[in-house]
C-alpha cells in the first residue's frame, strides 16, 4: 500500500533506513571491523524514528476515527471507526453465504445502512450481524436442496 | 417449508398489505414495522421464496442519487391474498407485545 500521510512516509523511510543500516553493518563490520557503534547507533536511530512515526500515525488515526479499512477520513462520507469495522465484518460475513446470496445480502445491507441515520446505524449493523448465522444456514440449506432437486430458478 | 407466522412476519405482512400495489424498500419497511432492518431481511427473503413477495433493484445511478440503489419489495397477487387469509386466521399480537418488540428492534 502506498503511504498517504507524512507520518506513514516517515515510518516507511525510517524502516527502510533501518534495514539498510542492518544490511550494511552485517557486511561491513565483520570485514573491516571498523566502528561497529556507528552502525548500531544508525539502526537504533532509524528504529526509534520508525516506531515514533507508527505511533503518531496510529494516534491521529484514532483521533479522527480511522480504521484498518482506510475509511473514516475527514473528507470521506463512509463509516468511521467502529462503524467501519462493522462494515468490514459485514463483508466478511457475506462471504460465508453462497456467493450470489452473500452479494445480495451485502448490497441490501449497504443500501439500507447508507440511508440510516448515524444514531441508528450501529443497531442496524448489529441486527444484520445477529441475523447472519441463521441466514447462512438457511442459504446453504436452500443451495444444497436446489442442487439436489433442480427445479425452476428462485431468487436469492 | 411452511411459513411460520411469527409476530415479526405478521408485522411485515401488515406493512406490505397497507397498500399491496406499493413497493417498499428495506429501510421504509423497517421504519413502518419497528423491526431492525437485519431482522426484516430474512423475513422478506422467506416471503420471497414462498412466492408471496417479489423484489427488484431500483434502476438508478448511485452517483447521481448519491446513495446506493434500493431493493424494493411488494406483495404478489397471490401473496396479497395468502397474506390476508393468513393474517385473518392468525392470533393478533397484543399491543404491549408489539411495543416491546419495537423497542427491542424486533430481534427474532
Amino acid at each position: 500500500m502506498r503511504p498517504r500521510t507524512p507520518s506513514q512516509w516517515v515510518k516507511v523511510l525510517a524502516s527502510a533506513g533501518m534495514w539498510i543500516a542492518i544490511g550494511v553493518s552485517a557486511v561491513q563490520v565483520p570485514v573491516s571491523g571498523s566502528r561497529p557503534w556507528v552502525a548500531a547507533a544508525c539502526i537504533m536511530a532509524f528504529a526509534v524514528v520508525s516506531s515514533a512515526a507508527a505511533l503518531s500515525g496510529r494516534l491521529s488515526s484514532r483521533r479522527r476515527g480511522g480504521s484498518l479499512s482506510g475509511r473514516g477520513r475527514d473528507d470521506d462520507d463512509g463509516p468511521s471507526g467502529e462503524a467501519a469495522h462493522r462494515w468490514h465484518t459485514l463483508a466478511v460475513v457475506s462471504r460465508l453465504m453462497p456467493s450470489s446470496a452473500g452479494r445480495r445480502w451485502l448490497a441490501e445491507a449497504e443500501s439500507v445502512l447508507a440511508e440510516t441515520t448515524a444514531a441508528r446505524r450501529g443497531a442496524a449493523v448489529r441486527s444484520y450481524l445477529l441475523s447472519a448465522p441463521r441466514l447462512v444456514v438457511m442459504m446453504w440449506a436452500r443451495q444444497i436442496l436446489r442442487r439436489a432437486h433442480p427445479g425452476p430458478r428462485r431468487p436469492g | 417449508m411452511a411459513l411460520r407466522l411469527t409476530v415479526q412476519v405478521q408485522l411485515v405482512l401488515q406493512a406490505l398489505l397497507g397498500d399491496p400495489a406499493r413497493e417498499m424498500y428495506g429501510l421504509e419497511l423497517s421504519e413502518e414495522t419497528g423491526l431492525q432492518p437485519g431482522t426484516a431481511y430474512p423475513i422478506l427473503l422467506r416471503l420471497e421464496h414462498e412466492g408471496w413477495v417479489a423484489s427488484r433493484w431500483e434502476d438508478v445511478d448511485p452517483r447521481v442519487e448519491k446513495r446506493p440503489a434500493r431493493r424494493y419489495y411488494r406483495l404478489t397477487a397471490g401473496g396479497a391474498a395468502a397474506a390476508s387469509a393468513a393474517l385473518s386466521g392468525a392470533r393478533r399480537p397484543k399491543g404491549t407485545a408489539l411495543r416491546r418488540l419495537a423497542a427491542e428492534g424486533g430481534t427474532e
